[in-house]
């Protein structure tokens, strides 16, 4: 189920992108075309880890917060930028860059960086790739190729 | 008469003639460590499996710098600093997806693509896709693609290795292709894929102590009392704005081609067949991306530092964007780190030009031969062989016309792109993916691509801003692999044999 939504999600994001970039060739597209193109990243960077995190018959457990939280932080940092004014000379900076410039880079640039490595490492023993699931892969790798030197020996017989 | 692209901005550029002796000395040591690498891994290279994947035997540091290092190329620290310089904060979105598509590309495909080398011993990408649609025309279609798509992205490396290496000792262009190229082809050839990513591992560690040191001096020289955006948002305020002088969508049309097109990739996805031991994935993320960071901080601080000088008047505008690097090097920082840096864009190169050596030849003697319902029984020999027809074609194309080349260039990651992320990045997680989806999702990554950069190489139409071949091309295979897969999806289940849906459920 988790997959099938996750399937959804992309298509639903493919879509939104290519509305984006179709709104290059409207008169006063621009606007509305970047907003679908914030929502068609986010939704697309997101489905496509759930759809790498999910396995069969489970949901995301435990890693739907920093999933969540990638999804904010792409549509908040972008969607910032967006909205908020321009700045003006003199006006607040943000560790030397003006706001929204800072969200976009320290936000969407390096703020998953501190979460989304450690997530993937800290649940992968149970979510990824256990002992008991490398060596099912063996066993299966040691079966196939038993099944392959069978059809190569039955060929040439 | 060479024209430059963004594409190939983006693999190096062109370069002020440098020829000093601190800069030649530390360019031959340079070449010396690759040579003496090269001899070290030829003497393990003992098979195919040696040649072309490491023998599986690479250790989790080695395979995420040499990941990292392949993909950056001398685009970190020249044509990266010089978009900055021109294009403001929009060139950020570039590297932008580095916060996210280290981890997505673990989780979508390094596990699946390690595991079906495990389970298989697949040694190539399309033997990656072969194996989980069971379609030697997906195979096929996905090897030629990479092969039309490697000798562009090898002749515009080749181009800038020989623009650098002009740069450094003065051989003209038409010697430095060649040189370049024959430097690599003999580490490539006797070492294969084992020199490359040891290579890769140096050089790799190399870039980012420099891209450190650089930084350092960038922000002790750049910003002045102001800092940088107190000297350059008075002058130049779109500079510094979000998108920089690009429209929003442009930049993120950025984030959308080189975000997602990176899951497409071959000389990086290539690089999980090598690892030694799976369960070592735990924290590739991680130093995969700490080490992108680290090595991108030149790529800002330069770009913001040359902008930050020229608005001060300390430096003159530059003529040529892709000079930011070298002038700040030379005028800014000690020569030896200077020295460091040009060597390390040759070497940066190089690596990106030995890991397309390894893939093309892979597709072109293991791929290919098997599309055709043939293997070819000396696999090692006719790698080594490949991989000299296919360095010496991509060196004619470089010499031959500089636009031929930009053109060749333009959609090589846009192709690797458009045929490859629906089928690996989605095929691999989906089990409701078709082998029709994905046999008609690489076909229209290709011919879009082609068709679309062919008519606007010939001027026959123009793109709005924001809107490239590269995007449409990925964007139309995406919705092409959903359509058909779902169109034929009683078929889904039919293609998944057990070891392969095992490893896709995992």
């Amino acid at each position: 189920m988790t997959k099938r939504i996750a399937v959804g999600a992309t298509v639903f994001a493919t879509c939104c992108i290519a509305l984006a970039y179709a709104s290059a060739f409207v008169p006063g597209g621009g606007e509305w075309g970047a907003w679908s193109m914030v929502i068609g990243l986010a939704t697309m960077v997101v489905s496509l880890m759930v759809l790498g995190v999910a396995r069969r018959g489970r949901g995301v457990g435990r890693l739907a917060v920093p999933l969540a939280f990638t999804f904010v932080v792409i549509v908040a940092g972008f969607g910032a930028a967006l909205l908020l004014p321009v700045e003006t000379v003199g006006g607040r900076l943000v560790l030397g860059l003006p706001l929204r410039a800072a969200l976009v880079l320290y936000g969407v640039g390096l703020l998953p960086i501190l979460v989304l490595p450690l997530a993937y490492a800290l649940t992968f023993d149970d979510m990824t790739l256990s002992e008991a699931d490398l060596a099912r892969v063996r066993a299966l790798g040691v079966e196939y190729r038993a099944r392959q030197g069978a059809d190569a020996a039955g060929g040439e017989g | 008469m060479i024209v430059l692209t963004p594409i190939s901005l983006l693999q190096g550029g062109t370069l002020p003639t440098l020829a000093q002796p601190t800069i030649i000395a530390v360019a031959v040591a340079y070449f010396l460590v690759v040579a003496a690498i090269g001899v070290w891994a030829a003497r393990r290279t003992r098979s195919a499996s040696d040649f072309f994947v490491a023998g599986q035997g690479i250790g989790l540091w080695t395979m995420a710098v040499a990941a990292m290092a392949a993909t950056l190329s001398g685009f970190a620290f020249i044509g990266g600093p010089g978009l900055m310089y021109s294009l403001g904060m929009g060139a950020v979105f570039i590297i932008l997806p580095i916060g996210v598509s280290g981890t997505l590309g673990a989780w979508t495909m390094a596990k699946r693509i390690r595991l079906l080398g495990e389970a298989r011993g697949l040694i190539t990408v399309p033997d990656a896709i072969a194996a989980r649609f069971n379609s030697r025309l997906a195979r096929g279609l996905a090897a030629v693609a990479m092969l039309v798509a490697i000798i562009g992205y090898m002749a515009t490396n080749i181009l800038a290795l020989g623009l650098v290496i002009d740069a450094i000792f003065g051989s003209g262009l038409f010697a430095g292709l060649w040189i370049g190229m024959a430097i690599t082809l003999a580490y490539s050839v006797s070492g294969g894929i084992l020199a490359g990513v040891y290579t890769d591992l140096f050089q790799g560690a190399v870039m980012s102590v420099a891209s450190v040191l650089v930084f350092l001096f960038t922000l002790k020289v750049g910003g002045g009392d102001a800092g940088f955006a107190g000297t350059i948002l008075p002058v130049d305020a779109p500079f510094l704005a979000p998108w920089g002088k690009m429209t929003p969508l442009a930049a993120l049309s950025f984030f959308f081609v080189f975000g997602i097109g990176s899951l497409g990739q071959p000389h990086v996805v290539h690089k999980f067949y090598m690892l030694r031991e799976p369960r070592k994935l735990k924290w590739y993320p991680l130093i995969m991306s700490v080490a992108v960071i680290i090595s991108l901080l030149l790529f800002i601080g330069v770009g913001l530092a040359v902008k930050s000088l020229v608005v001060r008047g300390e430096l003159p505008p530059l003529e040529r964007a892709d000079d930011a690097t070298p002038f700040f090097l030379l005028r800014f920082t000690p020569l030896l780190l200077s020295a460091v840096v040009f060597s390390g864009v040759a070497a940066a190169i190089m690596s990106t030009v030995n890991s397309f050596m390894s893939v093309g030849a892979a597709a072109l003697t293991h791929d290919l031969p098997i599309a055709f319902g043939r293997k070819v029984t000396n696999e090692l020999f006719w790698g080594r062989m490949s991989t000299v027809v296919i360095s010496i074609v991509a060196t004619v194309v470089a010499g031959a016309s500089g636009t031929l080349v930009a053109f060749l260039g333009i959609f090589g990651w846009g192709l690797f792109a458009s045929t490859l992320v629906p089928s690996l990045a989605i095929g691999l997680n989906w089990s409701g993916a078709t082998r029709a989806g994905s046999v008609a999702s690489i076909a229209t990554g290709l011919v879009v691509t082609l068709v679309f950069e062919t008519l606007a190489f010939l001027e026959v139409f123009t793109f709005p801003a924001g809107v490239t071949a590269t995007a449409l091309a990925l964007v139309s295979s995406l919705l092409v692999f959903f359509v058909v897969s779902w169109f034929t999806r009683h078929s889904a289940a039919a293609t998944l044999d057990d070891d392969v849906r095992f490893v896709m459920e995992v």
